[in-house]
């Protein structure tokens, strides 16, 4: 750069011109001295130009006329100025008016001229230039010349040009990568921010005004999450401690109070000594990545989770088969120490197999594995695994093989589900069913199973065997029903089940089925259907059995229930007989001995005639119960109905107790009477009922002889029975009958020595008077005979 | 006529049967007690006179032969039966059980008196024989329990010296034994004390043989 301007030097060397003494050397050495001076204006780097005051160039140095490719005398163009002529040759137009104008301004006020404009060089070219000019004034101030001086800035132009653009760039990149960047001082002082940073922490800051020189300490209390916050800053102090860099995670506020991640880091700038000058720092957000490592965690968590507790065991092979992974559940299944088993000399393998796989499966299951291994193929099997308690339990295992994308084998993962509990089941079912099976096959019936169009579809082995049926053949299960019943009731039984078909009655009847040997045997079948939920019949099942045994056992029966009842008849004569011997042979005995007592009495000496009158007495007496005896029995048999008279039946119940008042008291029986009072006379046959009540009596009393004493009570009571009849009941508490209706049967008796007669001429008087008579055994103990004597007589056909 | 120190038992159970034979009993002199049931008979305070039980067959509580039968068991006076329908079978089968007679209702009063004396008469006969054997009995429990070893080494006819070898005393000794023996037990000889060892069942437990002296097998 010049200094000093070249027309101040160059009036200063003018001025001692003035010296004519020494003339000629004066001109001659001011001659050199010019021309020193004029070279020096040439050889300047620069041009070199003056105006005369009014602004014409009177001289332009040769540099500048070897760069415009003009001089002065050049630029007299007719009709302008050489100054204008100059600005349009050689200002480049974007500046030819400015320059105009200043240059203008200068000269009119003397001003110093000092601008930028580009010049146009010879070659068109145009190029930077910063000119000067400044006014030579004359002793009175006037301007006399005006000398500029232009030099080409035009390379420092492009350089400086380059330079701020590379600086916009550099900003522009500054503020626009989406990352906070700062800077610092060693000291931690006064901070740079990005833009970014700026305007984050506008929108964060309460303050803004804060920001003008914040420190970093506060920055961070006030933007880092409070739980990030000390470790920050412990991290901050070791960074500017030791110099180093470093990197921070943390959380910190964004402008909606939200906190996110952010990863800073920090790098420190050294001079040529090692000191830190300057700390860089960028933060980056990495809440995203953050976000997504954590929910990649997660997922991770979840998933292990969830390959542990899902309720399989899951286990992992390498491609030659050795187990690197089982999940929670098969480790807890197996018990600690067996998949990770290791063995010197055995493969890991192998040591499972041999420690978890039940001994007869374990060559099977190491067999299948191995295979798989050389095939690639699948893996499934199902075998027992050993549980850590011991217990074997039934698995079915699968594996299949992961592959790379070469289809290389990378790994096996394998799968087992415990199906014990299910196969029990299944067996269970299995056996159930085949119980099931076996009963409808063994059941000593015939099963079969109708649609409900009556088409048969099944039947079971009992019927197949019975009808001589092969089950295997459906066709004949089809056809089964059209050949097998009995011609007589093929019509009936296909109407009868056609209608059941419709209704959906049960179907119930009997009839004969051809056994496969072409005998045909009775059968009673039964048929239900089986409804939906809507109630619609779904199946009709069936049930025949045979009950020709049975139908054949009842014939032969009712055959020999007749034959019996003629036996009877002819039986019941001599056994009456007997039975009359005895009811009058007591009564004769007593006779016959008191007779004989009555002759001693008589003969003897003195002779004792009250005791002969007494015994006497009772010969008549007791002959006269034999005759009584007779004639009832004769009544009896004539069923012809004695003098039929109106009685009072209290009145005759309390006739018979007196009578047997004797009975009664040797039994040390407590009898109790319930009358019912005010009862119509009944016109009966004093005799016979008389004969029924003491019947009754002693059959009660003689129940009785096995009940503790006290306990042998015997209950009479006498009832309206409806409108047209009176009941008599006898009551007694002892044993009861073991069967009540065989009773009346002649001649059945429940006493060692009865006869069996009692309570069948009982009944057949009772039932010739028009009543009833029955027996019921009691609630708590004994039985009751009850019977029912008409008010109006009806003569019993 | 004053009844003789004998009485009769009669159980049946038709009052009116009853009756006429009790009175029957009584015209012909003896005491009667009649009961309607065997369980009224067992029951009863009986006297200890010579006696006759009168048992109809058909009771009301029991069978007359099974109650025959259960009485077998004791000391009871000999039983006549009576019965409405007599069989063949149930009238053998009471005689074989000792029953003195079997009669058949209505029956005659020689018949029923023969029938009673002849088991007064034998009633009689095993009382005094209970008699006797009840005093040969108390005579066998006077005796010392040495005595009761003595006394069927002696009826097994064993010499002095073998009887006193067998109980290991001296012969002495046991002649003494053997002398206090006979007379506790009222024996005049020896024959006589086997006759009573007899009566009262002691058995003969050995057996003289030559060469020696050797316990029966029994």
């Amino acid at each position: 750069m010049i200094a000093v301007p070249p027309q101040q030097r160059f009036e200063d060397a003018a001025a001692p011109s003035i010296d004519i003494g020494v003339h000629e050397k004066a001109v001659a050495a001011l001659r050199d001295r010019e021309r020193e001076l004029s070279q020096l204006v040439d050889m300047v780097p620069s041009h070199v130009w003056r105006l005369k005051p009014d602004g014409e160039p009177t001289f332009f140095n040769k540099r500048m006329v070897d760069f415009l490719g003009l001089d002065v005398p050049d630029l007299s163009r007719p009709g302008m100025t050489r100054l204008a002529a100059m600005i349009e040759a050689a200002v480049h137009p974007d500046e030819a008016a400015a320059f105009a104008d200043v240059l203008s301004r200068s000269i009119a006020t003397g001003e110093p001229f000092s601008m930028r404009y580009r010049l146009r060089r010879a070659d068109g070219v145009y190029r930077w230039m910063s000119s000067r000019a400044e006014a030579m004034r004359d002793q009175d101030g006037g301007i006399v010349q005006w000398y500029g001086l232009c030099h080409d800035i035009d390379d420092q132009m492009q350089a400086d040009e380059a330079l701020r653009q590379s600086r916009e760039q550099l900003q522009e990149t500054i503020d626009a990568v989406p990352i906070r960047i700062w800077s610092a001082t060693s000291t931690g002082g006064p901070v740079y921010f990005n833009k970014r940073y700026r305007d984050y922490l506008r929108s964060v800051v309460a303050r803004p005004e804060d920001l003008v020189e914040p420190r970093i300490d506060k920055l961070l209390q006030e933007l880092v999450h409070p739980e990030d916050a000390p470790g920050v800053m412990r991290s901050l102090q070791d960074t500017s401690e030791t110099g180093r860099g470093g990197v921070m995670r943390f959380r910190w506020r964004e402008g909606d109070g939200v906190y996110r991640w952010a990863e800073c880091r920090v790098e420190p700038r050294r001079d040529q000594g090692g000191t830190v000058v300057q700390w860089y720092g960028v933060s980056l957000d990495i809440e995203d990545e953050v976000q997504a490592q954590e929910s990649l965690r997660d997922r991770e968590r979840e998933l292990s989770q969830l390959v542990d507790m899902v309720p399989i065991y899951l286990w992992r092979l390498t491609p030659d088969g050795e187990p690197n992974f089982a999940n929670k559940r098969l480790i807890d299944f197996l018990g600690p120490g067996i998949i990770d088993a290791n063995k010197p000399g055995t493969r890991r393998l192998a040591a499972f197999i041999e420690a978890a796989v039940h001994p007869d499966d374990a060559a099977g299951f190491g067999r299948a594995l191995n295979r798989c291994f050389v095939t690639g193929e699948s893996f499934s099997m199902k075998y027992r695994m050993r549980r850590a308690d011991g217990v074997y339990r039934w698995m079915e295992g699968s594996a299949e093989p992961m592959r790379d994308q070469g289809g290389r084998i990378v790994q096996w993962y394998g799968l087992c589900r415990d199906i014990n509990d299910q196969l029990h089941a299944e067996e269970a079912l299995r056996g159930r069913e085949r119980e099931l099976s076996l009963l409808v096959d063994m059941i000593p019936s015939n099963l079969w199973r109708l649609t409900p169009d009556g088409e048969t579809t099944l039947a079971n082995k009992h019927m197949a065997d019975f009808l001589g049926m092969d089950l295997a053949d459906k066709r004949q299960l089809e056809v089964v029903f059209d050949t097998i019943f009995h011609p007589d009731d093929v019509a009936e039984v296909g109407d009868v089940l056609g209608r059941c078909l419709v209704t959906g009655d049960r179907f119930s009847m009997k009839y004969r089925l051809r056994r496969a040997d072409g005998v045909y045997r009775w059968m009673s079948g039964r048929a239900e259907p089986m409804r939906d939920e809507s109630g619609r019949i779904v199946q009709w099942f069936g049930l025949c059995h045979d009950i020709d045994d049975q139908v054949h056992a009842e014939e032969a029966l009712r055959r020999a229930s007749d034959q019996l009842a003629r036996a009877t008849q002819a039986a019941s004569l001599a056994e009456l007989s007997a039975s009359i011997a005895h009811e009058v042979n007591q009564p004769l005995a007593a006779v016959v001995a008191n007779s004989h007592a009555c002759h001693r009495w008589l003969s003897a000496d003195p002779p004792n005639i009250e005791r002969a009158k007494i015994t006497a007495e009772r010969i008549t007496r007791d002959a006269n119960a034999a005759a009584d005896v007779v004639s009832q029995i004769r009544a009896l048999f004539r069923r012809t109905p004695h003098a039929r008279v109106p009685e009072d039946v209290n009145r005759l119940i309390g006739e018979v107790c007196r009578l047997m008042a004797d009975e009664i008291m040797a039994k040390d029986v407590r009898i109790k009477t319930t009358l019912e009072s005010d009862l119509s006379s009944v016109a009966l046959d004093r005799i016979q009922v008389q004969q029924v009540l003491v019947n009754l009596i002693r059959n009660g009393i003689e129940a009785m002889d096995g009940v503790v004493d006290g306990a042998r009570a015997l209950q009479i009571g006498s009832f309206r029975d409806g409108s047209d009849a009176i009941r008599v009941e006898v009551r007694d508490a002892g044993t009861g009958f073991n069967d009540a209706e065989r009773v009346f049967e002649p001649f059945f008796t429940t006493k060692p020595h009865g006869m069996g007669m009692g309570l069948a001429i009982c009944r057949s008087i009772v039932e010739s008077h028009g009543g009833r008579l029955w027996t019921a055994n009691n609630e708590s103990h004994g039985a009751t005979v009850a019977f029912t004597l008409p008010l109006t007589a009806r003569e019993a056909s | 006529m004053s009844p003789r120190e004998e009485i009769v038992f009669v159980v049946d159970d038709d009052a009116r049967v009853r009756e006429a034979i009790g009175e029957l009993l009584e015209s012909l002199g003896w005491r009667a007690e009649t009961f309607a049931a065997a369980s009224d008979y067992v029951a009863s305070a009986r006297p200890d006179l010579p006696a006759c039980l009168i048992l109809d067959v058909e009771l009301p509580d029991i069978n007359g032969l099974e109650f025959q039968a259960q009485l077998s068991h004791d000391v009871h006076p000999p039983i006549v039966f009576i019965t409405g329908h007599g069989d063949i079978p149930s009238s053998v089968r009471a005689i074989k059980l000792g029953a003195v007679d079997f009669l058949t209702k209505p029956f005659s009063d020689a018949d029923l008196m023969a029938a009673v004396q002849a088991a007064i008469a034998l009633d009689r006969e095993q009382r005094s024989e209970r008699a006797e054997l009840g005093a040969l009995r108390q005579r066998y429990l006077d005796l010392t329990p040495r005595e009761r070893e003595v006394l069927p080494l002696v009826i097994s006819g064993l010499l002095n010296k073998q009887a006193a070898a067998e109980l290991g005393i001296s012969e002495v000794t046991l002649q003494i034994h053997r002398r206090n023996v006979m007379q506790k037990m009222a024996a005049a000889s020896l024959a006589d004390l086997v006759r009573i060892a007899e009566r009262l069942d002691i058995p003969i437990t050995h057996s003289r043989r030559a060469g020696g002296v050797e316990r029966e097998r029994a």
